[in-house]
């Protein structure tokens, strides 16, 4: 068969079997008189097009498929400048969904060292959560968002706490008016460090001190604060000055009613519109107008709150200062260099903010850092916690000090050789020379079976947990929560159970 | 609004950004600056003293940067060409100076390596 390919174009003939069916009839399509370039008969040529008929193909136009794009939605606005942090940072401190505890007693001077009240739950003074909230003694996400109101469980530790408020403030059997308590609260995660702070900032607003709160410590070495140098230190050590500002307003805002009270009682040089008759509350106010002036006006408040008496001439309205509660959270953050820069770019160590060093320092000088006594409470964190070899060693050191072990034997904890211990930390925790400890080591364990009960049914009674609250339930949930570790039995107490996830037992 | 070196930053504006805005100013120059200063590194364009804003600017307008160092590098690509060195000859001819290979991936080179080479 002859091949239907055309040998000289390469163009493929009709072939006379064509079907002439699939061909338009010719009356309506006009044939074309001469061949194009081809020898096959005109009859079969190619019809010729219409020119209407052609499909506009436009010109340069690509071939390819296309999708159609995606119509660009319209973005939200950004949220305002501070509107995410302030979400972040909000506490809700109030559920009106979860019911009314009845009979919950309210923290106050007469329950909070009431040892028949152990291990039940004392809600703190609704008129004293604005103090608090000012302090900035709730954080985030401790859960006080699932009750009606705030309350704590009064715990061994915070008995004895409510005991040694009692005793500084001069109060009750053993009084010791004027001592001053320094410790370091550490224990595992969730073992209600900050709470306990919480607890101790509550006291102190019952009895009336002068609280003092660093709230975060890292937030004074993270470098989000502005910072000068001070002139003449060598080696240069730096003043924050809006920290100090923030400082002064959490301060006056929580402790009004008794900084009113309290008259200027010494000479300040470096505050000359500070007049003589004005209150610690205008002394305090100065700073926070004027952040410049922060450091001085916090100098000269603390030597007016440490003050034993007052400057000669100036002993008309002198009032006895209160004693004092200082708390610091997060101590680990002031144990490493910060993130600040000298002009050098050397790091900037901790130690050497003023603001810090100041804090720190009160954990030396014995009695005498706080004359009218007071309490330091300085806690470790774990969540957001550096990881600092030298601080671990230095509180080993002191729990081994606190354990009888002497610092020359040989069980005595020591940094290890190379590790590069920072030689400034280990300072700050040296053994003193004096027969009394600098300060002890509070560790927080869990719970005890009975203070876990009554923390549980406080959950019961709120209407967050359906389960009867007995012995074995309990001491069911004691172990579960690795031996009372607080956090750990709130998460099992704030878990609802509902009837589909009880599995029916199959034999 | 704040102005640095002549230029308008808004006052919202992280200040080691706004630097780094500057040819010649990265990562490295910009946290030194920061340092010599005393001005902590998420410092905001708006928080800083007139005092801090003018002696950044003293201290900018020392440095070779923008318009100077473009016309430094110019000159030593300039250089090369004139000298008649290889590498002047792969800057002129667009193709890469270092050594790459070019039988693929040569955009940059393609883009930037020219007769009249702009920065």
């Amino acid at each position: 068969m002859a091949s239907s390919w055309c040998w000289s174009c390469l163009s493929r003939l009709r072939a006379p079997s064509t079907p002439r069916a699939i061909l338009p009839p010719q009356s309506i399509t006009p044939r074309l008189t001469t061949a194009s370039f081809h020898s096959s008969a005109v009859q079969y040529a190619n019809p010729t097009k219409k020119k209407g008929a052609l499909v506009a193909v436009k010109y340069r136009q690509g071939q390819t498929l296309r999708r159609k794009k995606k119509k660009t939605t319209e973005r939200a606005r950004p949220p305002a400048v501070g509107e995410r942090k302030a979400l972040r940072k909000r506490i809700v401190l109030s559920n009106p969904n979860a019911l009314e505890v009845e009979g919950m007693q309210d923290l106050s001077s007469e329950t909070m060292i009431d040892a028949r009240l152990r291990g039940s739950v004392l809600g703190l003074p609704v008129p004293m959560l604005d103090q608090l909230r000012a302090v900035q003694a709730f954080k985030p996400k401790q859960g006080w968002s699932i009750f009606r109101r705030p309350a704590t469980v009064l715990r061994r530790d915070t008995l004895e706490m409510a005991r040694l408020f009692e005793k500084i403030s001069g109060e009750g059997d053993a009084a010791e008016k004027g001592k001053v308590v320094k410790k370091i609260i550490t224990g595992l995660k969730g073992s209600g460090k900050t709470v306990h702070l919480l607890q101790a900032m509550a006291m102190g607003f019952l009895k009336k001190w002068v609280v003092v709160t660093v709230p975060d410590a890292r937030e004074l070495v993270s470098g989000d604060t502005s910072y000068s140098p001070i002139e003449g230190t060598n080696p240069p050590q730096y003043v924050q000055p809006n920290a100090v500002s923030a400082l002064l307003m959490r301060t006056v805002e929580a402790n009004r009613q008794v900084l009113s009270g309290l008259k200027v009682s010494q000479k300040h040089t470096g505050l000359p519109s500070l007049k003589p008759s004005s209150t610690l509350e205008d002394l305090a106010k100065l700073g926070f107008q004027d952040a410049a002036v922060a450091w001085p006006v916090f100098q000269a408040l603390w030597t007016e709150l440490t003050a034993t008496a007052a400057a000669p001439g100036m002993e008309k309205d002198f009032k006895a200062r209160p004693p004092m509660l200082v708390t610091v959270d997060g101590i680990a953050h002031w144990m490493k260099e910060s993130a600040y820069r000298a002009s050098d770019f050397t790091p900037v160590h901790a130690h050497d903010l003023v603001f810090v060093k100041h804090f720190l320092s009160l954990l030396q000088n014995g009695q005498a850092s706080l004359k009218n006594g007071g309490m330091v409470l300085y806690a470790t964190s774990t969540s957001n916690n550096p990881s600092i070899y030298t601080l671990e060693v230095a509180l080993d050191q002191l729990a081994a000090r606190q354990a009888g072990t002497s610092p020359s034997s040989p069980e005595y904890p020591s940094p290890e050789a190379y590790s590069g211990a920072d030689a400034r930390v280990l300072d700050l925790f040296k053994p003193t020379t004096g027969k009394e400890p600098q300060f002890e080591l509070q560790t927080l364990g869990g719970l005890t079976r009975d203070e876990a009960r009554g923390y549980l049914e406080y959950f019961a009674r709120s209407g967050l947990l359906r389960e009867e609250v007995n012995e074995t339930w309990v001491g069911e949930k004691w172990s579960l929560s690795g031996g009372g570790i607080i956090g750990e039995l709130e998460k099992l107490g704030r878990h609802v159970r509902t009837a589909a996830q009880t599995t029916p037992v199959l034999n | 609004m704040v102005f640095i070196l002549g230029v308008n930053f808004p006052e919202r504006n992280l200040l080691k950004k706004s630097l780094e805005t500057f040819f010649g100013v990265g990562g490295h120059t910009s946290s030194r600056l920061l340092a010599r200063f005393n001005i902590h590194p998420t410092c905001r364009v708006g928080e800083l003293a007139n005092k801090q804003v003018l002696d950044l600017t003293a201290v900018l307008s020392d440095m070779k940067i923008e318009n100077d160092l473009r016309r430094e590098v110019l000159n030593d690509i300039k250089r090369l060409k004139e000298t008649g060195t290889y590498r002047g000859r792969r800057h002129a001819l667009g193709l890469p100076v270092r050594g790459q290979r070019t039988r693929t991936q040569i955009k940059t080179p393609v883009k930037l390596n020219r007769m009249e080479r702009r920065l």
